[in-house]
């Protein structure tokens, strides 16, 4: 079977985001109310896998490996079915 | 004359513009982002840099900032001369006031380097650099790779809004001359009054500096002129 | 809350609990365990570092402040200083590296100094898990120098086994500030205000110097992960001109950035060196995260602030100026004109110590009375490697080896030309920067070859200052002072701090000998994982007055028909610490510079140089004599190559010896050399002339020939050209 998975990337809670953080300040300028401004990746792959569950575990274990930095990333992992 | 030089949070190239402008003895100013009246400016410069980090896309957080919208107006109704270097291309590029997009470099890197490029279409601002003309420019940027919407190459070239193209010594255009991944090794755009370039001309002031040809650019565009509305 | 949790011997413990009369809370110990620990209080290192010249007519400014100053000339004094953040980089390689830079920045910016330049030195091994992290170090020295407009104009980078998990990341940063200009930590007066400037206060790098920098690597390197900061050089570059026009206005009376130990550091800092002590009021501390607790606030490491002090008076005139750079100001304490900081948090007492107490009590360690002349003493011989043949391929291997290879693909990653003062960027021996509205100019070099410490330590620091000064000396320009990036082991183990000592003393007796003094530097210790040291690495900046930095002397062959000699050629030429012994499998030893020989060379190449007599010249360094020929070679104008005439007998060691002291030049009028240097007392050997060939040839014995075109190939990393 063939899945996409999309991973999505982002920096730890406590992890300063300079880019979110002045991204947050333009929106403000803008008139636009925001807050908590972060900003993220999103990488989809397309894999062959025998059901939606191992595709899964081959998409965390891409973020785990590459995807994302341990160091200050956290990251989220989702199937479809193509 | 008296040239503008807006000046952004994270803009670092505003004080060799304007000392460029100064060696060429002419009177500057600069302009703080929050200003919104540019009457008494006769030509605006948008230097280089890292506004606002360049967090997002670069130059796409500067593009909002209110000197952009006054910028905007004094170009559809007076057609100011622009010029924007590096980050203030890709600042231009954001607001919509040239046509593209400035993408990451192909190889992922920030270069700095001394690039050849070559004059494509002459271009009433800049008297004496005829087409063909070859100028020796530095280059500092990670984001410089020119990109147009598909099909949108021809009507650049066609209407003669493709100001530079990086080339070899010699001033031919090929893929190896290209520094950055740029379509058709563009290195500078134009529409109307408003010019943008990735190379620093005010980095080329003196031959000591390694080139002294952005002083041959920059006084060129100190000349030129445009009639309203061309 | 154990001492062991915050780093601290039961020992130090006990001195504490007998400087304090009783036992300290968890806060008060996590301070002193900051501030206690190797990275800020230097406590193994202090005493070896009060053996190295401090003194000289430039000296404006020397160690004991954020960085050192020399006097340029009578406009503009030159704050520098070298700083390593080599855990953070192995961690976190475009972050660690990235705040690194910052750190340094600040430390200049708190001097008052505009940045001008920075350079860097970088160490790494030679697996594919280095080469990841010298690309992800290499990515964050230029996100942060080149996006806060500060130009990396020089640098180095070599490699070796021992720094496969130890890796060294040290930045110089230099800038200028006018003459007259004293601001700096010293200043603060009873009454004046603290203010804190810049970012948010996060958790982010809490122990980063305690237990990160002043620790041995081993697995649990892994969960102080957490622990990481990211560098902001957009807030950086806000911070650094609000901080330079709160200094130019003359509103201060104090500036001390925020480091590692962020404001535990910053505030103890401040009060020692003022002489004051100070009330902290933390709740006012603008915070990223809620719930920070006190300890958390005064140990986060969070990049981007800087600490004002300014009197009551003040405080409103700054806020307007500092207002348009739209960075939080925010009054956080004030000083007092006893000896005590005082933390309060909700108008409770959350801490109560004397700022001597944490920035000028930390016990020493001791040494032994005989371990200044100890390390003095030549090490066991070890067998000098001197080959027996000469092959050709030698040279392509040599320029193809990771120490001497082209560096381009590293510094074009860097902004060298912004601010447009480079009259000579990297790849030369030292960069010249001009300074705009004086006819003197400064010139920078950075030199800190760890490979020839790897065996006699005092031979190392001895031959980095010594190349240093070479390397000025080839730009004929004046060293005015020296800063020391000390990169060793861990100094709990008797043989690693012998080789630490021995290091300092060869940088102690070549500073004194070369006659420059060392304004400043950083310590790094205990780069070690599982049990295994780095080369004791001696990151010297040295920084000088050019005469004429507006046409900086050439290191290329430049005509036809002039003559190539080595000046000071090494008496009893070895291969003993060089890239070829390297490749040999037989390191040896760095032979010792014999540092009054060396100090007369430069001065004479310094005066043939400004006399016009030698029209080129190149320090031999990496790869030794033939390496420096063939830089020449591959820099000079195309077609121009070089005639080489040496004696058959020891070429391998002419040739690729790296002894101290030599340098290649170029003369128009050769017997005019000799005659100066006879009467100079200095030694010098002809070796060739300039020809309208592009190769390097060479008769001694046999004839070799290497077109530029392959040694450029092999020096760039072309597959199949010079590999061994």
């Amino acid at each position: 079977m063939r899945y996409r998975i999309a991973v999505e990337v982002m920096l730890k809670p406590a992890i300063l985001d300079p880019a979110g953080q002045a991204t947050e300040g333009i929106l403000q300028q803008m008139g636009f109310s925001a807050e908590d401004v972060r900003i993220g990746k999103r990488i989809t792959v397309e894999t062959e896998a025998d059901s939606a569950a191992a595709a899964e575990i081959a998409g965390r274990q891409m973020a785990e490996k590459l995807l994302a930095n341990p160091v200050m990333e956290d990251f989220s992992v989702s199937v479809v079915a193509l | 004359m008296t040239v503008g030089v807006l000046v952004f949070p994270g803009s670092n190239c505003d004080w060799d513009t304007v000392h460029a402008l100064e060696d060429l003895k002419t009177e500057c100013r600069t302009i703080w982002y929050t200003e919104t009246d540019l009457r008494g400016l006769d030509r605006v410069i948008l230097p280089g840099g890292f506004a606002y980090g360049d967090y997002l896309r670069s130059g796409a957080l500067a593009a909002h900032a209110p000197v952009m919208a006054a910028l905007e107006r004094r170009v559809a109704e007076t057609a100011l001369p622009v010029l924007g270097i590096c980050n203030g291309f890709q600042i231009l590029c954001e607001r919509g006031l040239l046509p593209g997009a400035l993408r990451n470099n192909a190889s992922g890197q920030f270069r700095c380097s001394l690039e050849t490029v070559r004059v494509t279409a002459a271009h009433p601002l800049f008297p004496g650099l005829a087409a063909g003309t070859l100028l020796r420019l530095p280059i500092a940027h990670h984001e410089g790779s020119y990109t147009v919407p598909p099909g949108g190459l021809g009507a650049l070239f066609e209407q003669q809004q493709v100001f530079l193209q990086y080339a070899d010594a010699d001033g031919v255009v090929q893929a190896y001359a290209n520094p950055n991944g740029s379509v058709a090794n563009i290195a500078g755009v134009s529409r109307g009054s408003v010019v943008g370039l990735m190379p620093h001309p005010e980095r080329a002031m003196e031959s000591y500096l390694g080139s002294a040809d952005g002083r041959r650019l920059l006084s060129s565009w100190l000349e030129g002129g445009m009639r309203h509305g061309a | 809350m154990e001492p062991s949790a915050v780093g601290l011997t039961e020992a130090e413990y006990q001195t504490i609990a007998d400087l304090l009369g009783r036992q300290p809370n968890d806060l008060e110990l996590g301070l002193f365990g900051v501030l206690w620990s190797e990275h800020c209080s230097y406590k193994s290192s202090k005493t070896l570092l009060g053996w190295l010249p401090h003194e000289g007519p430039a000296v404006v400014q020397g160690p004991g402040e954020n960085a050192g100053v020399v006097r340029l000339n009578d406009a503009w004094d030159i704050a520098f200083k070298v700083e390593s953040h080599n855990h953070p980089s192995y961690v976190e390689p475009v972050q660690g590296a990235a705040t690194g830079v910052g750190g340094i920045i600040r430390d200049i910016v708190a001097m008052g100094a505009r940045p001008l330049a920075l350079a860097d030195s970088l160490r790494f091994g030679l697996d594919a898990a280095s080469r990841h992290l010298l690309a992800g170090v290499v990515t964050g020295i230029g996100q942060y120098g080149n996006a806060i407009g500060i130009p990396t104009v020089t640098g180095e980078a070599s490699f070796g086994h021992s720094y496969r998990k130890n890796p060294l990341v040290n930045v110089l940063c230099l800038g200028i500030r006018p003459t007259g200009r004293t601001i700096g930590a010293g200043g603060a007066r009873p009454g004046d205000q603290l203010i804190l400037l810049g970012q948010k206060t996060g958790r982010d790098g809490i122990h980063g110097a305690s237990l990160l920098a002043s620790q041995d690597f081993g697995a649990e390197a892994e969960t102080m992960r957490p622990t990481v900061q990211v560098g902001d050089p957009f807030m950086g570059k806000l911070l650094m001109e609000a901080t330079l026009a709160a200094v130019a206005s003359g509103r201060l009376s104090a500036v001390q950035d925020l480091g590692a130990a962020g404001l535990t550091s910053s505030i103890a800092e401040l009060c020692y060196r003022s002489g004051a002590g100070a009330d902290l009021w933390l709740d006012r501390v603008p915070c990223r995260e809620t719930g920070m607790t006190p300890y958390d606030i005064m140990l986060s490491e969070t990049q981007e602030r800087m600490l004002l002090v300014a009197a009551v008076g003040e405080v409103d005139d700054l806020r307007r100026l500092v207002d348009h750079f739209e960075i939080p100001f925010t009054v956080i304490g004030q000083v007092v004109a006893t000896d005590r900081l005082t933390v309060w948090f909700h108008g409770e007492r959350a801490a109560e110590v004397a700022p001597s107490y944490l920035a000028g009590a930390c016990p020493r360690r001791p040494l032994a009375a005989e371990l200044s002349t100890a390390v003095r003493q030549p090490v066991a011989a070890d067998p000098s490697p001197i080959p027996l043949t000469f092959e050709p391929d030698w040279l392509l291997q040599v320029l193809a080896a990771p120490d001497c290879r082209d560096r381009e693909a590293i510094y074009r990653q860097y902004d060298s030309t912004i601010q447009t003062n480079t009259t000579q960027g990297p790849g030369h021996d030292a960069a010249v920067l001009r300074v705009r509205g004086s006819a003197e100019g400064i010139c920078l070099a950075v030199s800190g070859p760890g490979r020839w410490a790897a065996r006699d330590a005092y031979a190392g620091g001895a031959g980095a200052v010594s190349r240093v000064i070479r390397q000025l000396a080839t730009q004929a320009a004046s060293p005015l002072g020296l800063t020391d990036g000390i990169n060793a082991g861990n100094p709990d183990r008797p043989q690693e701090f012998r080789a630490l000592a021995a290091l300092l003393a060869g940088i102690a007796d070549a500073a004194r000998a070369l006659d420059t003094p060392v304004t400043g530097g950083n310590v790094s210790l205990h780069n070690e994982t599982d049990g295994e040291a780095i080369w004791p690495t001696a990151v010297i900046g040295g920084v000088g007055r050019h005469f004429r930095p507006l046409q900086p002397y050439r290191d290329a062959f430049l005509r036809v028909g002039e003559r190539v000699y080595l000046i000071n050629p090494d008496p009893a030429p070895n291969l003993g610490g060089s890239v070829l012994a390297g490749l040999l499998g037989n390191l040896g030893s760095y032979p010792r510079p014999d540092l009054p020989r060396d100090a007369a060379c430069y001065r004479f190449l310094a005066e043939m140089l400004r006399a016009g007599i030698v029209t080129a010249s190149r320090s031999v360094g990496d790869g030794g004599v033939l390496t420096a020929i063939a830089r020449m070679a591959m820099d000079s104008p195309s077609r121009l190559g070089v005639r080489l005439f040496l004696p058959a007998d020891g070429l391998g060691a002419r040739g690729f010896g790296e002894g101290s002291g030599q340098v290649v030049v170029t003369v128009g009028d050769g017997e005019r050399l000799e005659g100066d240097a006879d009467r100079a007392g200095v030694r010098v050997l002809e070796m060739g002339i300039v020809v309208a060939d592009a190769a390097v040839s060479l008769e001694a014995g046999h004839s070799y020939r290497w077109d530029i075109s392959r040694l450029r190939r092999a020096w760039r990393g072309v597959p199949g050209e010079g590999e061994a």
